[in-house]
């Protein structure tokens, strides 16, 4: 990285025109590493992005242009954007953690209001195997299978996950 | 990213002064939550459930320092509008939240049915992606119909509306009506209740078409974008007679109501325009057009990012400061005329009054919190595809499918409203986590667009500084209230009217009851 | 040549073989492992650990590739270690 802007504090930023790079260090007590992962996916369709830790507490982001060249003000411009999506995700982070109750009963809300109860298919067709849990005291086994006897014959539904 | 400049003002209007809030130096303790804007020389303040209050800037000083004294009329304006902390009626609060939030009891009610994207029309700024009229292929068959059917019917809400689009419904004719007669049916068996709307352009309309739409009560709705000169310009036919065709299916279809008995106030084809930057100049002949032929509500929609829309847009875009100052010259004009008796509504301005005055949501999806995405409404493509909302679908047919929930062949109702991105666009469209509107005084009425924002900023989120939607949204909302704090009763009396939900229980098929023979019955 | 990142200004000739270091910190091994699975075919990865970083010793087919095939991988790798929400 050879350049730095005139209009941004001196260290933070620095451009290479020839890699058509941009670099930012971005303090992680100011923007946590959900915010920073949050803007830096963003990009990733236009930008080749890559994290660092050039040192201990600090982390640098490094925004490649895709297709190998970008102008002067192409770099700054992405490097506001970047900033201001980092700042967006900074916030949506503490607003997310300061909020949490409220966004997670609207959702469940909005979804279970959408979705229902399940029907007896639905419920049939439940594939509860994929849920893995520990179940040290074996409390999920049936008396058979904690004993070693046969299970009484069970029917079995297997309706598919229609209407 | 889009052409659109972000704004540093919401309207052209001049902006208000700012509070100097550390002059003002601010104490807590006395007020309930709240928020507050400057609107014109007052200062709005809006509390957690969504009641308002226009101060003076003498009277916001007051309370927002705690010195309102306790036997004047402002602390019984504060107290009785639920701002004090002292007084703060918890329950009530919570009662107008859920009012607000009552749409999230029951799933999609808004089906759209996209049943071919074959067109006999292009239009300039064509957010459907349409196909030449010779690519049958893009046809939706009868056995894709009947699915979609069935998943839609088993929704969660208790009222359905299928939605014909395109390309040009009409096109596909029958597909519509192999749809209005099983749906119809089925909605019967279920106890659903069932509405249809058609958005076309009604150049392909008869007189057989026309009979079998009335019969089953299909509400229809067109677009109209503005003057006859203005509208064959950006939505071309051959024949370049758009507009008279239009209008003439527009004078049949309310003639054909009026003989049934039906109250024409109340029944009439509704139109659609499309703001591009020609129409700007032009607020005075658009809505001069519409009321012409019989609207009776115009929807002042910006033009959108999808479809051809994409690519023409250096032509057809503009800064939304210039939008928004089309706006208040249409709505200025539709007040004058409803001082002068004709009836005639804007519809962003409805939505957003009934929200502000009636402390009701009127569940248009995309001005909701959470938006409508998947749990509000879902779009079925021509192929059996399944998307979160016609936006989605949008996208989809531009090369993106991220919104793709599932095809009507394989997937479940539960598989599609709890799908993953549909919860995703749950959470990114609730402004209660949401930078900037979680702050904002508008935050009770407001809605923001996932799909909008992905398509214009990269992430369902956005960033609402820089969003065009969101300065619609306050420009719009900062208007209105500059209407509300002026209160002249003539603008009052109109905002009343155009907050009063009158049904069209004519195009609701209840069960019980036959589409066709109710049909016969004004 | 080695670079630790990509963008690192380049040689006069295409680099035989580049270097990345993905510090722990930030990205998750197996989406490292995964995203190098992903693009095995299209170069030759050599994969070691230091105490702070998994370490990719790679150059493509083709060795012109090699400096845009390392950004291809991180961009993987990065996105793979968003999705599982971060390093363990």
């Amino acid at each position: 990285m050879q350049s730095s802007y005139p209009d941004i504090p001196a260290g933070l930023v620095a451009h290479d025109l020839t890699a058509a790079a941009v670099q930012l260090q971005v303090d992680p007590t100011i923007y946590p590493l959900q915010a920073i992962y949050g803007a830096a996916y963003i990009f990733i369709d236009r930008c080749y992005v890559f994290l660092e830790r050039p040192e201990p507490g600090q982390v640098r982001v490094t925004l490649t242009a895709k297709g190998g060249s970008a102008d002067a003000g192409a770099l700054r411009a992405l490097v506001g954007e970047f900033a201001n999506e980092l700042l967006g995700c900074a916030w949506r982070h503490q607003i997310t953690q300061d909020n949490r109750v409220l966004l997670e009963t609207v959702t469940m809300q909005a979804i279970a209001g959408a979705m229902g109860q399940p029907s007896l298919d639905d419920l049939a067709s439940f594939d509860f195997s994929d849920q893995g849990f520990d179940d040290p005291l074996g409390i999920a086994l049936s008396w058979e299978e904690k004993h070693g006897k046969k299970a009484p014959a069970a029917s079995t539904g297997d309706g598919e996950a229609q209407p | 990213m889009s052409a659109v400049q972000p704004a540093t003002s919401s309207s052209s209007a001049s902006s208000p002064a700012p509070l100097d809030l550390v002059a003002l130096r601010p104490q807590a303790g006395t007020q309930a939550f709240f928020r507050h804007r400057v609107v014109g020389d007052r200062v709005l303040v809006t509390n957690f459930e969504g009641g308002w209050l226009l101060l003076t800037r003498p009277e916001f000083a007051q309370f927002a320092t705690g010195t309102v004294p306790a036997a004047s009329a402002l602390h019984d304006r504060l107290a009785a509008a639920n701002f004090l902390r002292a007084h703060y009626d918890v329950r009530r609060a919570a009662d107008a939240l859920a009012a607000r939030r009552r749409f999230l009891h029951a799933g999609p009610n808004l089906h759209i049915f996209v049943v071919t994207l074959r067109c006999n029309e292009t239009c300039v700024y064509c957010h459907a992606s349409r196909a030449n009229m010779d690519q049958v292929q893009t046809d939706m068959t009868p056995e894709i119909a009947e699915k979609a059917v069935e998943l839609a019917l088993r929704s969660t809400s208790p009222f359905i509306t299928i939605e014909f689009q395109g390309g040009e419904p009409l096109v596909n004719f029958p597909v519509v009506q192999h749809v209005c007669e099983y749906a119809g049916r089925r909605a019967q068996e279920l106890g659903k209740q069932l509405q249809f709307t058609m958005v076309s352009n009604f150049a392909l309309m008869d007189d057989a078409k026309l009979d079998f739409l009335i019969a089953h009560r299909v509400q229809l709705c067109t677009s109209i974008d503005g003057p006859e000169q203005l509208h064959n310009a950006q939505r071309k036919l051959p024949t370049m007679d758009a507009h008279q065709r239009a209008v003439h299916w527009i004078r049949r279809i309310n003639r054909r109501y009026e003989d049934m008995g039906l109250d024409p106030t109340l029944y009439h084809v509704e139109a659609l325009l499309t703001t591009t930057r020609e129409t700007l100049p032009r607020w005075k002949e658009v809505v001069d057009t519409y009321v012409g032929l019989g609207c009776k509500a115009l929807f002042l929609r910006p033009i959108d990012p999808f479809g051809f829309a994409d690519r023409t847009r250096l032509r057809l875009e503009y800064p939304r400061g210039a939008y928004l100052e089309f706006y208040r010259n249409a709505v200025d004009y539709m007040l004058e005329l409803n001082r002068q008796g004709v009836q005639v509504l804007e519809r962003y301005a409805g939505i957003f009054l009934t929200k502000i005055l009636r402390g009701e949501d009127p569940n248009f999806l995309d001005l909701r919190s959470p938006a409508g995405a998947g749990i509000g409404q879902l779009a079925y493509n021509y192929d059996g595809k399944i998307f979160s909302c016609d936006e989605g679908r949008m996208l989809h047919e531009m090369g993106d499918s991220k919104f793709q929930l599932g095809d009507v062949r394989t997937s479940s109702y539960r598989d599609l409203v709890g799908h993953e991105t549909v919860r995703a666009m749950v959470l990114a469209s609730n402004l209660d986590g949401q930078p900037d509107c979680v702050n904002c005084t508008y935050q009770p009425y407001c809605g923001t667009i996932p799909t909008f924002n992905y398509k214009n900023q990269g992430s369902i989120f956005g960033r609402m500084r820089e969003s065009s939607v969101c300065q619609v949204h306050k420009g719009i909302q900062d208007y209105l209230f500059e209407k509300l704090a002026a209160a002249d009763p003539a603008v009052l009396a109109a905002f009343d009217r155009w907050t009063t939900h009158r049904a069209r229980e004519h195009f609701v098929q209840t069960p019980g009851q036959a589409a066709s023979q109710a049909a016969l019955e004004p | 040549m080695t670079a630790a990142d990509p963008s690192a200004p380049a040689a006069s000739d295409a680099p035989a073989f580049l270097d990345l270091r993905f510090h722990r910190e930030l990205y998750a091994g197996a989406a490292v492992d995964e995203a190098i699975k992903v693009f095995a075919r299209h170069g030759e990865f050599h994969l070691s650990e230091a105490a702070d970083a998994w370490c990719v010793h790679m150059r493509a087919l083709r060795p012109a590739l090699t400096r845009r095939l390392a950004h291809e991988l991180a961009n993987y790798a990065l996105g793979l270690t968003v999705q599982r929400g971060g390093p363990p």
